[in-house]
């Protein structure tokens, strides 16, 4: 069974700190019983093939940012693969994770009861529409700051953008200081300039 | 409602059902890290039934986060539908122990 290994993420962007961990394709064919799936990124090769036919954005994301660190084969598979072919659901994608973002925050309005993965759920939706407008608009960025770095970028408090960046580590890898309920506020006070930013980038994606 | 929409939905109803009542740190998600943080910050038996139906659902959820890129499918119906019954036995879990006035601190 032909196995290959990549590194892709923050790694390969040199993006690290102390909440960084290392994100770890292993493409293969067949089962995986021995690869550890909470470790791992596991790919059968032909659904990567599939997601390269479709244009899909992770298979952009490792296209441009993934690095070989083992092939069974000799051969490096993402390289074999060519580029992906072009990104046509901007538009789906990005209503997607703006729908994720409104509907997070508009149960963050109506309870505080799930603030914090309400919060890691606005951000997802922040980051992956951040993402898939800067595949759209021909400038890739996967950083997890891409709302801040694409053409367009979002002008948010430093601060909120920093509260809602540890509410994700906090749901996704549980390690970080708990957010008081100062910290919500602020993010609830930031939300409105990042409705209208995805509101304006919607309408450039929808036209 | 896109796949991905619905692993978001089935997380939140989930954490929804523990968070209803008062503990000394919420859960703030379902991947292993949060709910091992959840389990020490408040001093719970891991052994309990709650943190074994929470472990339970989680590794379905992680099962389907893995399959985030992938089409609805009759597979991906079957795991949503087994994640709306251990919901539902969380939920239930969650209100017997505070019909019980059980500490919530010490399960």
């Amino acid at each position: 069974m032909n196995m290959h290994f990549y590194a892709f993420g923050s790694i390969c962007r040199g993006e690290v700190d102390k909440a960084s961990d290392v994100d770890i394709l292993a493409c293969i064919t067949g089962p995986n019983s021995d690869i550890d799936t909470e470790k791992f990124s596991v790919y059968q090769h032909d659904r990567l093939r599939r997601l390269w036919t479709e244009g899909n954005p992770f298979a952009w994301h490792l296209h441009l940012e993934s690095r070989l660190l083992f092939s069974s084969d000799g051969i490096d598979f993402i390289a074999s693969l060519g580029a992906p072919a072009a990104y046509t659901a901007g538009e789906e994608d990005c209503n997607k994770f703006a729908n994720l973002f409104f509907d997070s925050f508009n149960q963050l309005l109506k309870t505080r009861v799930n603030a914090t993965f309400n919060l890691s759920c606005m951000f997802l939706g922040i980051r992956n529409f951040a993402t898939c407008y800067s595949i759209w608009h021909g400038h890739p960025v996967f950083s997890r700051r891409s709302p801040l770095l694409i053409d367009s970028p979002l002008s948010i408090d430093a601060e909120a953008f920093g509260v809602l960046t540890r509410a994700r580590v906090l749901s996704t890898r549980g390690i970080g200081l708990a957010l008081s309920d100062q910290e919500v506020m602020l993010v609830l006070r930031a939300a409105p300039a990042i409705q209208s930013w995805m509101r304006q980038l919607l309408a450039e994606v929808r036209r | 409602m896109t796949e991905f929409n619905n692993r978001i939905a089935a997380q939140r109803e989930v954490l929804l059902a523990v968070n209803s009542v008062h503990w000394r740190e919420e859960l703030y998600g379902m991947s292993s890290g949060a709910l091992e943080r959840w389990v020490q910050a408040n001093s719970l038996n891991r052994c309990s039934k709650l943190v074994s139906l929470l472990l339970e659902v989680a590794g379905k959820l992680f099962f389907l986060a893995n399959k985030s890129q992938e089409q609805v499918t009759a597979e991906y119906r079957l795991h949503s539908s087994e994640v709306s019954e251990l919901t539902e036995a969380i939920r239930l879990e969650v209100q017997q122990l505070q019909v019980l006035g059980t500490d919530m601190d010490k399960n």
